[in-house]
């Protein structure tokens, strides 16, 4: 009897899940199949693209100290912005969780965090000079309030810059998978916790935050994935002058150097898979579904 | 509900102050997303075929003006629909998509990129009424008095000509099929902020001068970055070059050395990429002295803000776009093209566009155009009798004003290098992400 | 931290959250204090004059760019990918509840979505649409490269959704007789609705904002912020700020808007001792 309803169980799900699959094997398979091949192929500077079967691609990837520095960069952003991010967005996904009452206001707070996000990024991008610039809004205000007695260079075109556009663009991508798990952990078991003498920080260490790890495998997912692959903020935020992988791939790509690209492209997908694989040890998002 | 707004904006200017409240509220309610009745309607290709002849120009912003395509219209009865892209779109779309365009508005460096990829057709000069008549730098490589033009990076007559209407191959000297009508070129030199500088600027040598240390930009493209830092070394003698716009890899490892060591000392602010960027580094003081477009400082200046675009001794870094046809067109879109291209030569467009601080490319029709008195200041370097207005109207210099650099010719006569992709392009990228990541 | 007096954390908390939306809106308040520059304006201090210039400019065609065009198709695409977002998402999501033959592929090809680089995967969708000779255009290349961006989103946050959802509630529904189809429309679906408007509101965003996947799969006609990053390329006025001036005050109306006449509705039918409003929450 199991065995059967486990079977029709089986078949209704390649009938939920068909839509997604054929949108991917369309959209996303084919093409990236094209960069795989291409990723084989050679390349003059004034012939783009001669089909081939060669590993050069690859073997410079390797071969080059550029790849390492420039993940090297990547990487310790991925874990600033990762640890800023999840901090910040599992204390809020706490508060709107556990102490906005109403589900109304819950979703009008969600909705206040997102509309600065509908005003397009090209034009919060050009935004951050009169906000974080020499003569910007911040630096005036520092000044005007005797803190500092000269503009702070480092708040524009830095690294700095380059995290704070990150927390500003990810952070939310953190709370709503977190939400979400919080939403689901019964509030009985706060009080049980409660009950049993615990206090808040042993609630939320002890009971909150194991049961929302899917939660926040899921926000890391996100974050690590969008920072890794990212090369509009950290080229705009860091001035043009401070390297990521992403940033060396659209580098490339604008000289039409498509293999080369390509294969970066596909070093960086194994390499963010494989993080993403050793984080599905500590939760696997789809087991505890 | 856009469309009607865009219509009434068809009559010009004075149709502008006409619209009122209503028109607020119309568009007020679009913002509200009532637009998507008639909106989504109006994105489908199905409504577009209808028209007679579309033709669809691919390329950057910089000369996709609305003002050109509704005069297209009522000149011609084309409609012009614009593809308006980044700089690094332009040639990626150029070689992988080329049948997403009727006309590619592109420069002439990459065209060295474009050309073996064979997605770009010869066009027939004789169909050209006014070739002739265009510029001799693009056409003989040479300035109306005989001098040759500098050679050093991408002369636009190197790639000017195909050796056949289909060839993937440059020709050396002038044939029957060009690649590119010049649309828009220019002479680019360092913008710098007098206000903040307070001392006389002369060479290139300045960019890299200590003094301006963390306020000074070059450009984000590559090849381009490059020979600004190259314009530098060579001003100073660091680095002498064969050609600055094909560097040796020894000349680009010792640019990129010069260029790393200013990095580390933290000489630039930032470096930009699109036309706006340069505009708002320097309208901001985020940067004083920088390479810089000759309108892009005119925006400045009108801003209210000092800006002086400074005539350096070493001489100036040149760029030219152009129109081109993709190997794909043929029949009522082919002849639309060439008809486009004649209308684009006979003076309406270049008096438009030498009105923006450019130079175009048949400069006799485009003077028919222009009063004396503008005429005589973009071009001649003659003071302005009157104040220099916009093409839209807007007050951009004032009478008594002097351009900066002069003359057409004597700008033009002192390029010393053009915008370049070179040879060791794939090793120079290489250098370039080292010096990012440095 | 049921009604009744707030802890002290909640004061904590709710200053963090505060905080948090300052910081979300930093950005915004220099584009909306700049879009009230005079007519000789540029996009960043010193601030030229005050005035309505650009509200009331953004609504005369633009000498480059064409704003409404490009604003209509990215609001007709963003509504687009996000129905069918939360339509794709939702199904798949119940999928991956149990597990079948595939799921670990499927899923690990979702996520490579996420990672790959956007330009990557635009050249790519851009390239096949040219050797298959297939029209392009927003409403399906560009459709296709937003749903390969929107959908691990979607999917992943579905799994948080059924991270440890009760299947008593469904036990209960099958063993009173409802079919799959009945016990999901039915059970399923009233639980899980407020997420799926996350889902929502994150499909379109992610396709309103969306410009890397974009680039080279949107054919001939630009989405919104294609459109003003081309605008880049040449003079950019402080209409570009007006645009977002507006659009985050009108969205802040909307919600202010529905705000007021849901809490109206709520005390008329309190007042009439009707709970019916209180399911929901």
């Amino acid at each position: 009897m199991k065995v059967v309803a486990g079977k029709l169980a089986n078949g209704a799900a390649y009938l939920q899940v068909a839509p997604l699959a054929l949108v991917f094997a369309i959209f996303f398979v084919l093409p990236i199949g094209l960069v795989v091949v291409v990723s084989f192929f050679d390349y003059q500077t004034y012939d783009i693209l001669i089909p081939d079967f060669t590993f050069q691609n690859y073997i410079d990837v390797f071969t080059q100290s550029v790849t390492y520095q420039t993940y090297w960069i990547t990487v310790r952003f991925c874990l600033t912005v990762w640890a800023i991010t999840f901090v910040l967005g599992f204390t809020i996904a706490y508060y709107l969780t556990f102490h906005v009452r109403t589900l109304t206001m819950q979703i009008v707070l969600f909705l206040l965090c997102t509309i600065p996000f509908w005003t397009s990024i090209v034009i919060r991008m050009i935004s951050w000079i009169p906000l974080l610039g020499r003569n910007g809004v911040v630096n005036s205000a520092l000044i005007n309030l005797g803190i500092v007695p000269e503009p702070l260079e480092w708040l524009l075109y830095s690294e700095f810059a380059v995290i704070i556009g990150y927390v500003h663009l990810y952070t939310l991508f953190m709370i709503v998978p977190i939400f979400n798990s919080m939403m689901r952990i019964d509030k009985s078991l706060l009080e049980a916790a409660e009950d049993a003498g615990a206090s808040g920080w042993q609630t939320v260490w002890l009971v909150v935050l194991p049961l929302c790890k899917p939660g926040i495998a899921i926000g890391s997912i996100f974050v690590i994935a969008m920072v890794m692959g990212d090369f509009v903020t950290v080229n705009v935020l860091g001035g043009g002058q401070i390297a990521s992988v992403g940033k060396a791939i659209a580098t490339e790509l604008s000289y039409l150097q498509f293999p080369p690209a390509a294969a970066n492209a596909m070093v960086l997908l194994g390499v963010v898979v494989l993080l993403i694989m050793l984080l599905m040890r500590f939760a696997d998002v789809r087991r505890e579904l | 509900m856009t469309k009607k707004t865009n219509g009434t904006g068809r009559a010009g200017k004075a149709a502008k102050v006409q619209i009122g409240r209503r028109t607020v509220l119309r568009g007020a309610a679009a913002v509200a997303g009532t637009a998507l009745g008639t909106g989504v309607i109006r994105g489908f290709p199905a409504v577009h075929a209808a028209d007679p002849v579309t033709l669809r120009i691919a390329g950057t912003g910089v000369n996709q003006f609305k003002q050109l395509a509704d005069k297209a219209k009522e000149d011609l009865g084309f409609t012009i629909q614009y593809t308006s892209l980044t700089s690094d779109d332009v040639v990626k779309r150029a070689v992988t998509q080329p049948t997403s365009f009727d006309m590619l508005d592109s420069e002439y460096w990459m065209l060295k990129k474009i050309v073996p990829s064979g997605q770009l057709r010869g066009m027939d000069v004789t169909k050209i009424k006014n070739y002739d008549k265009i510029v001799p730098i693009f056409t003989k490589g040479e300035l109306p008095d005989g001098t040759k033009v500098s050679r050093q990076g991408i002369s636009p007559i190197k790639v000017s000509y195909l050796t056949d209407e289909k060839s993937k191959d440059f020709a050396g000297d002038p044939t029957q099929w060009m690649t590119l009508i010049p649309t828009v070129y220019n002479a680019d030199t360092l913008g710098i902020r007098p206000d903040l500088i307070n001392r006389p600027i002369g060479s290139w040598a300045e960019l890299l001068n200590p003094e301006f240390k963390g306020k000074a930009s070059i450009l984000n493209i590559p090849s381009i970055g490059i020979m600004d830092a190259a314009m530098v070394c060579e001003s100073t003698g660091e680095v002498s070059y064969g050609d600055k716009g094909n560097m040796t890899r020894e000349e680009i490892d010792k640019t990129m050395a010069v260029l790393t060591e200013a990095k580390r000392a933290g000489q630039f602010r930032a470096f930009w990429k699109e036309f706006n960027e340069s505009v708002n580094l320097m309208a901001s003081g985020e940067v004083v002295i920088q390479s810089m477009w000759s309108p892009a400082v005119t925006k400045v200046r009108s801003m209210g803000v000092p800006c002086v675009y400074q005539p350096l001794k070493e001489g100036y870094r040149a760029w030219a776009g152009g129109l081109g046809i993709p190997a794909h067109l043929n029949g009522k879109t082919l002849d639309a093209a060439y008809e486009f291209i004649n209308w684009y030569l006979s003076g309406w467009v270049g008096a438009f566009l030498n009105r923006q601080g450019y130079y175009t490319a048949v400069l006799e029709t485009a003077r028919d155009n222009m009063s004396a008195d503008e005429w005589d200041f973009w071009m001649e370097g003659k003071p302005a009798k009157a104040d220099i207005l916009s093409p839209t109207g807007d007050k951009i210099e004032s009478a008594g004003t002097v351009r900066d650099g002069g003359s057409f010719w004597d700008r033009m006569g002192s390029v010393t290098v053009w915008n370049t992709v070179m040879d060791e392009d794939r090793y120079m990228v290489r250098k370039w992400n080292e010096f990012i990541a440095a | 931290m049921q009604r009744g007096a707030r802890p002290k954390s909640f004061y904590v908390l709710t200053a963090v959250f505060v905080l948090f939306v300052l910081f979300l809106y930093g950005p915004m308040s220099t584009v909306i204090l700049l879009a009230f520059q005079g007519p000789d304006g540029g996009l960043t201090f010193p601030m030229h004059d005050v005035s309505l210039h650009w509200f009331r400019d953004i609504f005369q065609p633009q000498a480059i760019g064409d704003i409404w065009g490009s604003f209509s198709r990215s609001i007709s695409l963003g509504l687009i990918v996000m129905a069918l977002t939360v339509l794709i998402a939702f199904p798949a999501g119940l999928a991956f509840r149990r597990p079948f033959r595939g799921s670990g592929v499927i899923f690990y090809i979702v996520v490579a979505s996420l990672i790959m680089p956007s330009i990557v995967v635009s050249l790519g969708i851009g390239s096949m649409f040219e050797l298959l000779s297939l029209p392009r255009g927003w409403w399906s290349s560009a459709l296709g490269a937003h749903l390969t961006w929107t959908l691990p989103f979607g999917l992943l946050i579905m799994f948080a959704v059924f991270n440890r959802f009760n299947p008593a509630y469904e036990e209960a529904a099958r063993d009173l007789g409802a079919s799959g189809w009945q016990t999901i429309r039915t059970v399923v679906l009233p639980i899980v609705a407020p997420s799926l408007v996350g889902v929502a509101l994150f499909g379109f965003t992610l396709s309103y904002d969306e410009i890397a996947r974009t680039s080279q799969s949107v054919g001939a006609l630009n989405t919104l912020p294609l459109e003003l990053q081309a605008m880049q390329t040449n003079v950019t006025t402080p209409v570009i700020y007006a645009l977002g001036a507006y659009t985050t005050g009108l969205s802040l109306l909307v919600i202010a808007i529905s705000l007021t006449l849901l809490t109206l509705l709520r005390l008329r039918q309190s007042r009439h001792g009707s709970d019916a409003g209180k399911g929901m929450v």
